[in-house]
């Protein structure tokens, strides 16, 4: 015993090598499910990217390239076995290639060759209508939210003063948070779609997400209007303005980045949602864009494609195997980007406007 | 502000309004002054919820309330048309048909053995069981009478229901054809009224041949098991005897089915409580039948229950324990990155997930059970890296017989949708349960460090536990999510409607279920508006929707009466 000992030196003790063991745990059950969501993350990208990597085409018009996955609307994909090769084909490219087999075999006079192609629906072209109708209900439904949203945020942080009233309606509030998705679409089929007799439409879809999301959007706005110092609505009172002169000059400038952002969190709970457009808005299938219609009426009652049913529809009507799995993966790889892309951008507003606005 | 005046008007000199320019006319609706009005209009958008909840509530009810008038209508006809009487005779049919087959499975079982253990070929396996085969041959035969009887009546029923329907819709046509004034036409649908007493009495005719076929079927019952054969395999011998007193308690039934048959009653009405209850409590949902259709939502219920406690098991400690991590451990900059990171695994679309599930999540877990985990093949190439991977891999493989209900064959089932189920779970826990953790006054961690407690102590005694309302309330929040999640349990959770078998211990989690959720997003698409089947489905919504209120009235109950004062 050279040197002496250092009577305050922690010593290994059973608690001690406890705690190391509890605090390991802990941490191993944070990263593992953050491992989890990553191993889904690089599972549907790295499938699902080829996908759409693979579907550039040059085209002789203006962009002069194309992508036949993007912005291609899906088709039946028929593979058959001709001249000794495996081929894959989708449905116009299909046609076309039998009558000029057809025609060739005619001119040679011989008989019309033979195709036994198997055919998997939806699995050739893209998903153009899909992300078409999906940017449509998305946009609908959040400007209806933010509307609700935003003036119920107002009337509550505002305007109302404790009361019976104001706590009854922010327990509705938060019950409406909890109801499930599909409760949704039941409300939405018997009221919108039933009840008031718009069918299956973007109008019935809009407002049942709407709804859905109204909970999410007025407790973010709630949130933002809070942010604002008291002294901002004080002083503009101070100085003769009424109460909406404040609102709107004073208190709404100042908190609508924030209610923006915090309600792009919403966007991506909109956009990701299939339940409620189940049974009110979305088709399995549909041949029309939704700007082809006859009147401009007909634009809000129209039933649309959308991206999250269609994904739906592929993995579980379709069987799963490699011709199918192209689609599915890059379905499911383009609506994932869309909505990463999404809550991404909410995250990153958030913490810049954390940043920016100090008071 | 307009305030009454409280002296006398006075003789206003004309220059005074010129003195004071402030007072102006405003301008009103509805005798409202605009700050009024904008303030109504504000409140009006704020009563939005409350009116979305109402409408809810309404148009839930609206569509299914006309359920149990219908099911009642459904039920009376069922025992009208005597189906219910059939039902009896193919309840103890079905019961012994349960018997053979585990009688088979006890034959499966032994062939097993002797091929396995003792190495025998199959043909010599099957020469042994000869003496086997024959009794259960004989077995699976005493209930022939039983059978040849239940086919013959219900063909009998089922002309009498079908007589009736036909009735019922000609009923219809009138009424259609007189509503639109054509009384020709209307006289023209024939109409026959059914008298169900004449129709049934071949039914109720048989009763005393049935009784005396059921009492030749106890007989032979009997003496077939008074010869039981020796099994080959002694270590089975205990499936025999309890084979033997399985039988026994079918027996037993017997006379309890006699006197269902003897005092059946076709008039007896159908009380109103029994199509609630049968809603509530019932174990079958059965649709578009040729027999019956059941509505129970039992099975439904059982499974978005099984599914949920599998998700909840994974996902309280995963989503607490990363909520105490991140709060008490982590450095900023770990908190910065993974506090985000959780968050966007919530934006993760459920159908992406249950997309994953079919694809992926659900073979790797039948794989893991059958210990047949493998890598990726593009993995396998690359030497170290296999090598190193495929370590945990081997690992996973060995401890799977240990883990109870494994292995499994069906690939979707309640395990696969419960892990995903998890996922969606885990960020809603961790981050109402940090904000609880958050929530406890440094002062209470400064205390209990001063007073000597070391880290661990301070957490496990004083933090959780004055966070623990919080955290309770967090759990039940997420068990509102997994509840109510729609597309992963019914891309995933195997979608078989019955009530699993829970006298396999654990494996009954993983087996096929259905959900509440997911029967009301399979079969909506699907069913004719406004009949039973499409009521039935309001009412498994209506269920839903009381039950997530009722969850998060318990959430926000728990964090009201126990939160600690915070003084």
């Amino acid at each position: 015993m050279s040197e002496p000992s250092n009577p305050f030196a922690t010593k290994p003790s059973t608690g001690r090598s406890l705690e190391k063991v509890v605090l390991g745990i802990f941490r191993a059950a944070t990263y593992f499910v953050l491992l989890c969501g990553l191993a889904i993350f690089a599972d549907i990208v790295l499938k699902g990217l080829p996908t759409v990597a693979n579907a550039f085409k040059t085209t002789s018009t203006f962009p002069y390239v194309t992508n036949t996955f993007l912005f291609e609307a899906p088709e039946s994909l028929y593979v058959f076995e001709h001249e000794g090769k495996k081929l894959e084909m989708g449905d116009r490219e299909f046609r076309a290639f039998r009558e000029a087999e057809e025609a060739k075999a005619a001119a040679a006079k011989q008989p019309a060759p033979k195709f036994k192609p198997e055919s998997y629906v939806y699995s050739a072209g893209g998903i153009w209508p899909c992300i078409v109708g999906t940017v449509l209900l998305v946009v609908g439904s959040m400007s209806i939210a933010l509307f609700l949203g935003v003036c119920s945020a107002i009337y509550l942080n505002e305007y109302a003063k404790d009361g019976p009233v104001v706590r009854f309606i922010r327990l509705a509030i938060l019950n409406l948070a909890g109801v499930p998705s599909i409760v949704f679409g039941l409300f939405g089929f018997g009221m919108f779609v039933i009840f008031f007799g718009w069918n299956v439409s973007l109008m019935a879809g809009w407002f049942t997400l709407a709804f859905m999301v109204l909970p999410v959007v007025i407790t973010a706005s709630e949130e933002s209007l809070k942010a604002v110092p008291k002294g901002f609505r004080e002083g503009s009172l101070a100085l003769g303005a009424t109460k909406w002169q404040t609102i709107r000059k004073n208190v709404l400038p100042y908190a609508l980045p924030g209610i923006l952002t915090s309600s792009i969190l919403g966007i991506a709970r909109v956009a990701g949602e299939t339940a409620p457009i189940m049974f009110t808005a979305a088709y399995v299938v549909r041949d029309k864009l939704p700007w082809d219609v006859e009147k401009s009426a007909d634009f809000f009652f129209q039933g649309v494609m959308a991206l999250p049913y269609h994904i739906y529809v592929v993995s579980s009507k379709i069987p799963q195997n490699e011709y199918t799995a192209r689609v599915q993966y890059g379905t499911a790889f383009v609506f994932l980007g869309i909505v990463a892309t999404i809550a991404m951008s909410s995250i990153i507003f958030r913490n810049k406007l954390r940043s920016r606005y100090k008071w | 502000m307009s305030s009454a005046p409280t002296t006398p008007p006075t003789e206003k000199p004309p220059e005074s309004a010129k003195a004071f320019p402030i007072l102006k006319e405003r301008t009103r609706f509805f005798g409202l002054t605009l700050d009024e009005t904008i303030r109504a209009f504000f409140g009006g958008n704020a009563i939005t919820a409350v009116v979305v909840l109402a409408l809810i509530t309404f148009f839930l009810f609206k569509e299914g309330s006309a359920f149990f008038g219908l099911n009642r209508e459904s039920v009376t006809l069922y025992r009208k048309a005597g189906l219910e009487y059939v039902d009896y005779m193919r309840a103890q049919q079905e019961s012994h048909t349960a018997l053979t087959r585990y009688l088979f499975d006890i034959r499966l079982r032994a062939v097993s053995e002797l091929t396995g253990k003792d190495g025998l070929s199959v043909a010599e396996a099957n020469a042994r069981l000869t003496a086997f085969d024959d009794f259960a041959g004989r077995y699976s035969d005493t209930i022939e009478p039983i059978r040849g009887m239940v086919s013959e009546l219900t063909d009998v029923a089922v002309s009498i229901k079908d007589k009736y329907t036909i009735n019922e819709d000609a009923k219809t046509e009138r009424a259609q054809f007189l509503a639109a004034g054509m009384t020709a036409e209307a006289d023209a649908v024939r109409i026959i009224e059914i008298d169900f007493k004449a129709e049934l009495a071949p039914l109720v005719g048989v009763t005393p041949v049935y009784i005396e076929t059921a009492n030749g079927v106890a007989t032979a019952i009997t003496e077939v098991l008074a010869s039981p054969p020796a099994l080959p395999v002694p270590a089975l011998d205990y499936r025999l005897t309890r084979f033997k007193e399985l039988n026994r308690q079918f027996l037993a039934t017997f006379p309890e089915t006699r006197r269902l048959v003897e005092t059946w009653d076709f008039q007896k009405p159908v009380p109103v409580l029994d199509t609630v209850t049968g809603f509530l409590f019932g174990r079958q949902w059965l649709t578009a039948s040729f027999w019956q259709d059941w509505y129970g939502i039992l099975p439904l219920f059982i499974g978005s229950l099984m599914v949920s406690i599998i998700a909840l098991t994974l996902a309280v400690p995963l989503g607490v324990g990363a909520a105490i991590y991140i709060n008490q451990f982590a450095s900023l900059r770990e908190q910065r990155v993974i506090k985000p990171a959780i968050e966007f695994i919530s934006a993760i679309p459920s159908v992406v997930l249950g997309f994953f599930g079919i694809a992926v999540l659900g073979s790797v877990l039948r794989a893991w059970s059958q210990q047949a985990l493998t890598l990726p093949e593009f993995l396998q190439g690359i030497p170290l890296v296999s090598w190193v991977l495929g370590l945990p891999l081997h690992a996973l493989n060995a401890i799977a017989p240990h883990i109870p209900g494994f292995p499994f064959s069906e690939r979707l089932n309640s395990l696969t949708a419960g892990c995903l189920l998890a996922l969606i779970a885990v960020p809603t826990i961790f981050t109402l349960a940090e904000d609880a953790l958050n929530n406890v006054p440094r002062s209470f961690k400064e205390a209990s460090f001063a007073l000597g407690a070391s880290r661990m102590q301070t957490i496990m005694r004083i933090i959780v536990p004055a966070s623990l309302s919080g955290i309770v309330s967090a759990v039940l929040l997420g068990l509102g999510r997994v509840i109510g999640e729609t597309m992963v349990v019914l891309l995933c959770a195997g979608n078989r409607i019955s009530i699993p078998d829970f006298s396999e211990g654990l494996s009954v989690f993983v087996q096929p279920v259905h959900t509440m959720t997911g029967i009301i997003a399979q079969e909506m698409g699907e069913v004719v508006r406004g009949s039973i089947h499409y009521r039935a489905l309001f009412m498994v919504g209506l269920v839903l929707f009381f039950l997530a209120l009722l969850i998060n009235f318990f959430a926000q109950k728990i964090v009201r009466k126990y939160r600690i004062s915070i003084g």
